[in-house]
């Protein structure tokens, strides 16, 4: 948090403004303090974005959960031949 | 150990815990399991015979998924059968808010208050289902990071551009795959119609 705020001072940084930094949150690439201070506290008091939050957050987990593939032992023993050839 | 033997262990080391990223990407842009794992083979193998133009090795994964990327690039995309990059590509630079301004309302009041249940009961192959659907640069860059865990920097890497782009691809393409969502929702008859309060009528 910058210096120049004290901790209970916040931007009201309004929704479209939320938005605009949703995914950066979300995605763990908001990196400035204040910003995600300010984010974080639009959060607190705006129903919608939090309720949008929680349902991104959801959705992360989903695709995580059934995007994830598994290569097949076929590929896995065809590089380790490669590998042996290096 | 040798210097090359020592290199050689960390490359192996490397691809073998990379293998299952490896793979599904591969899958990604290839479209089918065979030429996806011949795109891992020749990646692995080009890679390889790179190894010299890693210059850290903190960097080996976004490195290794490059090489994969220009290997589809330059032998498996003129076969491959992925719609025409959206003109959603080429408007990078603009805001996310022109993009809301194109959705309909319906959908933005459903956004603001979704229903969880929904999400809850969505099969997950409907949800890839609507990622493979979007536009390239779209799909690819939300599998990168929300799916194999790649960071916007590393995404940028890989892609060969700004991390500028790969977070306005991210928002875009993020709203996007919510709005495909909505409408499945609608036709599956799960997404109730929402007052301006939020309340679902």
């Amino acid at each position: 948090m910058n210096s120049d705020k004290s901790s209970h001072e916040h931007d009201d940084i309004g929704c479209l403004e939320a938005i605009e930094a949703f995914y950066t949150y979300l995605d763990g690439e908001l990196s400035d303090p204040q910003a995600i201070a300010d984010f974080e506290h639009h959060m607190s008091h705006c129903r919608s974005c939090f309720s949008r939050a929680e349902v991104e957050r959801l959705l992360n987990r989903r695709m995580r959960e059934t995007g994830t593939s598994k290569a097949p032992d076929e590929l896995r023993s065809r590089v380790r031949r490669l590998l042996d050839e290096f | 150990m040798t210097e090359d033997d020592d290199l050689k262990t960390f490359f192996s080391r490397e691809i073998e815990a990379s293998m299952d990223n490896l793979y599904g990407t591969a899958m990604r842009l290839a479209g089918s399991g065979a030429d996806a794992e011949d795109l891992v083979a020749e990646s692995v193998s080009k890679a390889w015979s790179a190894i010299e133009t890693l210059q850290d090795r903190r960097s080996f994964r976004p490195w290794v998924f490059r090489i994969l990327h220009n290997c589809f690039i330059s032998k498996y995309r003129r076969d491959a059968v992925r719609p025409a990059e959206s003109r959603l590509e080429e408007n990078d630079e603009e805001g996310l808010a022109a993009l809301l301004n194109e959705q309909p309302d319906e959908f933005l009041v459903w956004w603001a208050n979704p229903e969880r249940q929904f999400f809850n009961s969505m099969l997950g192959s409907a949800i890839m289902a609507a990622i493979n659907n979007l536009p390239d640069s779209f799909r690819l860059t939300i599998a990168l990071v929300n799916i194999e865990g790649l960071t916007y920097d590393e995404a940028a890497q890989v892609l060969g551009v700004a991390p500028g782009t790969i977070r306005s691809r991210m928002k875009r393409g993020r709203t996007l795959l919510q709005k495909a969502l909505w409408q499945q929702a609608r036709d599956a008859g799960l997404a109730a119609t929402n007052d301006n309060n939020g309340n679902a009528e």
